[in-house]
């Protein structure tokens, strides 16, 4: 019914336009208030109907009065407070003026009888305009005879009362149909649509407000008004004068609307909202900006092949393509790169149960790199995960429950976990999703692409200056130059054609910038070629080809991310990295830069080969030292600047650059490849020339043990262990705060600089940032404070020599040079050919399981020397990269798992005194099968172990060793005097006497034979590094 | 018939896509759509639910009194009962339940803002 009513309206307000007459003018007064009943009517309004007719004395009396107010308050002039208060009674009225004048027993009539009404009415209005008539046409009065002026008003009523009765007649049959048919209220609500600009809101309507709330919480407040408004209806004592509320979500945020007529009722209403802000004054929304309130703009269409990107989970950022779109637009088929490992990180998951909440969300920091699927992969750890489905055409995978195809994963999603707008897909991740095809960039879609960045075009893309075409729309083929942009409308002056020299406005979206072959362009925007310079040699459509200034590369840009520029290129920088810099790679290379392009730099390693790394591959960069020392092949001292040659092979020479450990990265100006860098071995070099003119030849005073050892010390400098220049030891070290706010907590050290340090506590679940001085470094499970700087003093025997074995061997052995150069030890070069074994004594007896990985090194301090076997065991790098499954008891591993968990491990092992120890004391193989024990003593899990009294090292129950050859804490399994009944013989209880056992030992047990008593796995001896 | 939802049930709100009531999608299964419910017929339907029934939906509006409501006006919810509205509603209606809004004499207006763009242009 109100649709007809609706339409009524429109019409009448025409017939309004085409009847200027002032009579009609009134009519039209009245006409507005005579729809309005019915439609009360019609929806049923009980309240407001009897509200209607209980004021009906009221609206009789005040019938003039009233509509003075009303056109006061279409007129806007609510601001008048007073007026207002004093007129509240009549305003309720006013909703429903005049029309409810007859009484109640008419009224009744009127309800059963539409028609009738509105017959009545027109009669009413007739009697109204007769009454009124000589007061309103005073002119047509005077102008026309009586009967001439009265007989023309009569005809048109008469045309009018026709015409609506014509109407009434077929809206009486629409009425009597739908009422028959049609018991639906949205049929027949809809059947006809009114164009929305037909329903823009007048100064009748009631006005909105907008209110303050905590952002986030508009659509609780509305709610909160809901439910008030349901539970204080206009019935009730105190009712709810509101008449709608709304909120615009992430649009406006921290807003809500208030539809209602009177601001008090507002405020009314509002008393007590939770999150609403009523400190903030509410501000009246002008009538002309109502509709831009409740504007909606169409969410992006989705369309398969259309790019999205994920909203939160592992793929979080991820640029992703629509395969499919299912018919409700809610759920959506993306295609994804996958971010897999495969499980080859979940070795880390073998620390305590109770860190696994912090270890997931530190993995979900760093993702795996994307990649396609591979099932060779996954296959590796784990196959039972993964399963083949065979799939349609290619082939398909399912692995972890998500289903991967052509190496893509495959994924349904839901809209609102996408970010659909302002995409901006990047060319290069684009790539990625290039099918199959051998050239990737032709399989693109670069047209589907363009249109997902036509929507996203930044504002700032378009410069005055830029020259510009139009591409589509009725301008098209326009060319002009930008003049000035405001929000997405460009104005452009065009510079061809007939339109030379005006000034047009266009929309970002139909225009696209301009260039020719031959323009000197710049990247400014959204790839990684950003601050590209270089030369444009092809234009297709939106994509521009630019042949690179630096890298002499060409390349694919949209033309939307160029710019004119008069720039020449210069070679860029990556970070702080620059040509002939030192870097570190990883614990065992390092590499002299010799270019450094955009993003990546080009390395000379160590070993010679020359590598692209990306800036986050390097480690630390290496400052150069100046007082870096080496000896040549002829024991002459060389330092950097020298001029070497390389006695064999090719016989390169240079100027040294940088030393470091036994390499020297040389500069040879005349050499072109690898930016005059070549890295040569200091055992092949001899001087040439010696910067400053040094006396060549060997310092014999730092070579000579016998002054050495008066300084035992360590005295000569270079022999310290360097701060700096290996790995940093700090990261993954358990700590404790020294001071601040922190003083006294204890957590591990996620990662660290020169002087900060990234501490995740444990009794606080974040990362926080602390200067490294006031961290000190505990032994993660006996809390004892550890000295992980490489100065343990009682520790190392061999260093700082509190056994002058120690010191005396490894001078004996070795020069002081080499010692200095870390590069011997095991760990760091991680070739087998420089495990202390090997060094220390004959390769040839070296047991199997020694080679097998590398973790070697530890047998050596056994029997070197007792102090210090615990510790140095610890201290050798190899213990931690043998290491791989530190906390899996089946391994039967656990010795070095044990071992990595040795507070010392990551220390600087590059010094292992089992060297020294090796050489001159080692007689038995099978003592340095014993050296392992202290590795077990220090994280021994098993108390047994850890309190077992009795040197391992000296009793090792043979039966147990066979099984346990390769796991050294097996080995040691039988510490007890329980285990040894079955040798009997091996009671050497005292690191004192760790000769004893030796020949015992060696004798009885081969290596294979029989320490294998797995039961006793865990226990360890005792491996306090006592004496 | 309270069409407040608590904070709990607010995580499952839909919105019809014919005439964008919001309601916890319980309300849906139970009572189904307050307008629509004669075409549409939700009740107890889920199937139907999901089809005719979004959770993408924007701009929530309670309108207290559709007949003299500018907003209910202009969103077309002037016929409706008083409840709660959304602005937006985005989804699409399956081809046979427009065309049986139609044979109900109903003209589907979409709300999901594609009939105000056009609108916007035309004028």
């Amino acid at each position: 019914m109100s649709n007809f009513l609706n339409h009524d309206y429109g019409s009448e307000e025409e017939d309004d336009d085409f009847n200027p007459a002032p009579v009609d003018d009134s009519d039209a007064e009245d006409s507005k208030p005579q729809k309005r009943r019915p439609s009360a009517e019609a929806a049923g309004n009980d309240m407001k109907y009897n509200r209607g007719s209980a004021q009906d004395d009221d609206d009789a009396k005040n019938d003039d009065e009233e509509e003075e107010e009303e056109e006061e308050e279409d007129n806007g002039n609510e601001d008048d407070e007073d007026e207002d208060e004093e007129e509240e009674d009549d305003e309720q009225a006013v909703e429903r003026p005049r029309k409810r004048r007859r009484g109640g027993v008419h009224s009744f009539f009127e309800e059963e009888a539409g028609v009738d009404e509105e017959e009545d009415e027109a009669e009413d209005e007739e009697d109204e305009l007769a009454e009124f008539g000589t007061e309103m046409h005073p002119d047509d009065l005077d102008a026309l005879p009586a009967g001439a002026e009265t007989d023309d008003r009569r005809h048109r009523q008469l045309d009018r009362q026709r015409e609506l009765d014509a109407t009434m007649d077929a809206e009486k049959q629409a009425q009597m149909l739908k009422e028959r048919y049609g018991r639906n209220r949205a049929a027949a609500a809809d059947a006809l649509v009114v164009p929305k600009r037909l329903l823009l809101p007048s100064v009748n309507d009631p006005s909105i407000w907008g209110c303050r709330c905590k952002p986030g919480k508009e659509r609780e407040v509305v709610y909160s008004i809901q439910k008030r408004m349901e539970e204080r209806p206009a019935n009730s004592r105190n009712p709810i004068r509101l008449i709608s509320a709304f909120e615009r979500g992430n649009i406006m945020q921290g807003w809500f609307y208030c539809e209602a007529r009177r601001q008090s009722d507002v405020t009314d209403a509002l008393e007590g909202i939770a999150f609403y802000y009523p400190s903030q004054k509410m501000t009246l929304v002008p009538v002309k900006e109502m509709p831009d309130l409740l504007r909606v703009s169409k969410s992006e269409e989705l369309m398969p092949g259309g790019w999205v990107r994920i909203k939160r989970g592992p793929y979080q950022g991820d640029l992703a393509q629509i395969e499919e779109v299912e018919t409700n637009g809610l759920m959506v088929t993306v295609r994804l790169v996958p971010r897999l490992d495969y499980g080859m990180n979940d070795d880390n998951a073998a620390v305590p149960a109770a860190d696994s909440k912090r270890k997931r969300t530190a993995a979900s920091k760093n993702k795996p790199p994307q990649r396609l699927f591979s099932e060779a992969e996954a296959k590796k750890k784990h196959s039972k995960f993964l399963s083949a489905a065979s799939g349609l055409g290619g082939k398909s995978w399912n692995y972890l429950n998500e289903t991967y195809v052509d190496g893509f994963l495959i994924k349904d999603m839901r809209v609102q976990h996408l970010i659909t707008k302002d995409v901006d897909p990047r060319l290069e991740e684009v790539t990625m999703f290039a099918r199959g095809g051998e050239d990737g960039v032709a399989n693109l879609d670069l047209a589907s692409l363009a249109e997902t960045l036509k929507n996203s075009t930044a504002e700032d893309s378009y410069q005055p200056g830029d020259p510009v075409e139009v591409y589509r729309g009725e301008q098209q083929g326009l060319v002009g130059r930008t003049v000035s942009t405001r929000r997405d409308i460009v104005s452009l002056q065009v510079t061809e054609g007939e339109l030379a020299g005006q000034t047009i406005d266009a929309p970002v979206r139909t225009l696209r910038k301009r260039f020719r072959e031959g323009d000197h362009v710049k990247v400014i925007h959204g790839s990684r070629f950003l601050n590209e310079l270089g030369m444009v040699v092809q234009v297709k459509d939106d994509t521009v080809t630019i042949l690179s200034d630096m890298s002499m590369q060409e390349i694919t840009v949209f033309s939307k991310d160029l710019r004119l520029s008069a720039e020449t290129a210069q070679d860029g920088q990556v970070g702080i990295h620059d040509v002939h810099d030192l870097v570190q790679l990883d614990a065992a290379t390092v590499a002299c830069v010799i270019k450094v392009d955009r993003e990546s730099l080009r390395v000379l390693d160590q070993n010679g080969s020359v590598r692209d790394v990306l800036p986050s591959q390097i480690a630390n960069q290496i400052p150069s030292r100046r007082d870096a020392v080496a000896t040549d092949r002829n024991g002459a001292e060389i330092r950097n600047g020298d001029t070497v040659r390389e006695v064999l092979g090719e016989q390169r020479n240079g100027k040294i650059l940088h030393i470091y450990r036994s390499f020297l990265f040389l500069h040879n100006k005349a050499q072109t490849e690898n930016a005059g860098i070549s890295v040569v071995r200091t055992t092949n070099v001899v001087t040439v020339s010696a910067r400053g003119g040094r006396v060549g030849g060997p310092d014999l005073t730092k070579m000579n043990p016998a002054l050495a050892r008066q300084n035992p010390m360590g005295g000569p400098g270079s022999m310290q262990p360097p701060q700096r220049g290996g790995r940093d030891r700090l990261p993954g070290q358990t700590v404790s705060v020294r001071s601040g706010r922190y003083k006294g907590l204890v957590g591990i050290v996620r990662s660290a600089d020169s002087d900060s340090a990234q501490v995740e506590l444990y009794s606080i679940n974040k990362p926080v940032h602390l200067p490294r001085d006031i961290l000190v470094p505990k032994d993660p499970v006996s809390k004892r404070t550890l000295d992980i700087g490489g100065r343990p003093a009682s520790r190392v025997p061999s260093y700082s020599g509190p056994g002058s074995q120690g010191s005396s061997a490894w001078q004996g052995s070795r020069t002081p040079m080499a010692m200095a150069d870390s590069s011997r030890t095991p760990a760091w070069s991680g070739a087998p050919s420089r495990t202390p074994a090997w060094q220390g004594m004959i390769g040839a007896r070296t047991p199997a399981w020694k080679n097998e990985s590398g973790r070697t090194p530890n047998p050596a301090y056994a029997e070197g020397n007792r102090t210090a076997y615990g510790n140095l065991g610890g201290r050798t790098p190899a213990w931690h990269s043998g290491n791989r499954t530190p906390r899996d008891p089946s391994a039967g591993h656990d010795a070095f798992a044990s071992g990595s968990r040795t507070p010392a491990w990551n220390a600087p092992g590059s010094r292992t005194p089992a060297w020294s120890g090796g050489m001159t004391h080692h007689r038995d193989q099978r003592d340095f099968d014993d050296a392992p024990t202290p590795g077990g003593n220090y994280s021994a899990p098993t108390p047994d172990g850890f309190g077992a009294p009795t040197p391992g090292a000296s009793a090792p129950t043979p039966s147990g060793w066979a099984d346990s050859a390769p796991t050294p804490g097996g080995a040691y399994s039988a510490p007890t005097p329980g285990a040894m009944p079955k040798r009997g013989g091996y009671d050497a209880p005292t690191p004192a006497a760790y000769d004893a056992p030796t020949p015992a030992m060696g004798v009885p047990a081969t290596p294979g034979a029989g320490y294998g008593d797995d039961d006793g796995g865990p226990r360890y001896d005792d491996g306090t590094p006592s004496p | 018939m309270s069409f407040y939802a608590t904070p709990s049930q607010q995580r499952h709100l839909r919105a019809c896509m014919v005439c964008a009531v919001v309601q916890p999608h319980t309300k849906f299964v139970r009572e189904g759509c307050p307008n629509c419910e004669n075409v549409l017929q939700l009740a107890g339907n889920t199937d139907a639910i999901e089809e005719c029934t979004s959770q993408v939906f924007e701009g929530l509006m309670s309108i207290g009194n559709p007949t003299v409501s500018w907003v209910a006006r202009w969103q077309r919810l002037d016929n409706y009962v008083a409840g709660t509205y959304a602005a937006k509603v985005t989804g699409i209606l399956p081809e046979y339940i427009i065309s049986s809004l139609e044979d109900s004499g109903i003209k589907f207006v979409p709300r999901d803002g594609s009939m105000d763009h056009d609108e916007a242009q035309d004028a």
